[in-house]
């Protein structure tokens, strides 16, 4: 059909069709049949017929089915995403316990394996050897003096950015970290979580996971390092730079400060399963 | 009259016998309600502009929901479904449109 008015292009002329045809055409025609033959009828009288009632019962059956279809699968979601989130946090409180517990265990560990070790002259020079290493390997809770670095997604997300990614990414935290070993951190926690040489930070979904234990905002990284130098070395390293390119982009708050007393936790037992030392250390 | 009560029995049947929708219809589903809507809406239009017809109005809303269907089943096959059910959906949206705005005009004469 002939569109009324020339249409600046093609689309909305195809919709101003569809709009000047929104009434089925086949009812002009068949009153135009009606009215040639001389029968018009008006829809008061007999042309509310079987056929347009069996229409409207199968329409008004149609919405009723597509609304309890609705009702029905919405409490299904919202039921899945609860189960979910239940779980999570079960799990989640199990691990904590159960990592708890490892620490108690280790601990107790550690003061048997003291207590034997002091007995003999030898056993405390073993002992000592065992301290020193478990310090580098994470092994030991320590304490010391350091840095520590607090960032936090933006408070307010700057404008014409996408809010999804304002906000702190595994890649940050990491970034963080290799400037803190760069800046010359000796242990390295984040929020309370000490690293090891095994440690992993990674992301899944929405959440930073450190060792596969994931984190909550504001992030804080605790690193035991020498006061006098390590917040300006990590400030002007590369970590320091890329954190205030994100705070200028991002809108990621974050803060360095020296501390001159903070306490690290010992690493869960690192497990070796398949490295076995190439030769023995006499 | 009769009109209202036969979609109001329907829904009431619908919501009382709850039927099962197959899993291979449910996509379609949304389809049928949205052509449903425009053969009501287009019905509605017809008869106050006196020229309503039972024959056009069922062929129109059987015929309308098996084409709107069967385009959407086509584009399944060929992996453009959920384009054609949005151009499906905009098409009979409009036409909803237009025909809601000629019912308004009619009622009230705005």
């Amino acid at each position: 059909m002939v569109t009324k008015s020339s249409r600046p292009d093609a689309v909305t002329a195809l919709l101003g069709q569809i709009w000047d045809d929104a009434l089925d055409p086949g009812y002009a025609a068949a009153a135009g049949q009606r009215s040639a033959v001389g029968s018009a009828r008006r829809w008061h009288g007999r042309s509310v017929r079987v056929g347009t009632v069996a229409g409207l019962l199968l329409i008004g059956a149609l919405f009723a089915v597509a609304l309890a279809q609705t009702r029905a699968s919405a409490p299904a979601v919202a039921k899945g995403l609860a189960d979910l989130q239940s779980r999570i946090r079960e799990q989640t409180a199990a691990y904590d316990a159960t990592t708890a517990q490892v620490t108690a265990l280790q601990a107790a560990v550690a003061r048997i394996k003291g207590s034997e070790l002091s007995s003999t002259r030898q056993g405390e020079a073993l002992n000592r050897q065992l301290t020193a290493l478990g310090l580098q390997a994470g092994q030991v809770a320590v304490s010391g003096p350091g840095v520590q670095v607090t960032m936090d997604d933006a408070a307010v997300p700057p404008p014409g950015t996408d809010p999804s990614v304002d906000r702190v990414l595994d890649r940050d935290l990491q970034s963080v970290v290799n400037g803190l070993w760069l800046a010359g951190a000796e242990a390295v926690a984040v929020n309370g979580q000490r690293l090891t040489a095994l440690s992993a930070i990674r992301s899944a979904g929405d959440a930073i996971l450190v060792d596969y234990r994931p984190l909550t905002r504001p992030y804080v990284v605790t690193a035991i390092a020498d006061p006098a130098t390590v917040a300006a070395a990590f400030s002007s390293g590369p970590a320091g730079q890329a954190l205030r390119v994100l705070q200028h982009s991002y809108g990621i708050r974050f803060s360095i400060r020296t501390v001159q007393q903070l306490g690290l936790p010992a690493a869960s037992a690192v497990q070796l399963r398949y490295a076995r030392a190439k030769e023995v250390v006499p | 009259m009769i009109a209202v009560l036969g979609l109001l029995v329907g829904l009431v049947a619908g919501l009382v016998l709850h039927p099962t929708v197959p899993l291979w219809m449910q996509p379609y589903l949304p389809i049928a309600v949205v052509a449903a809507l425009d053969a009501v809406f287009g019905a509605a239009r017809a008869t106050l502009d006196g020229v309503f017809d039972d024959r056009v109005f069922v062929t129109s809303f059987l015929a309308n929901g098996l084409v709107a269907a069967l385009i959407v089943f086509l584009g399944d096959q060929l992996g453009v479904g959920s384009q054609l059910s949005t151009g499906v959906v905009v098409v009979l949206s409009v036409r909803i449109f237009a025909n809601a705005a000629a019912i308004r005009r009619q009622l009230f004469g705005a």
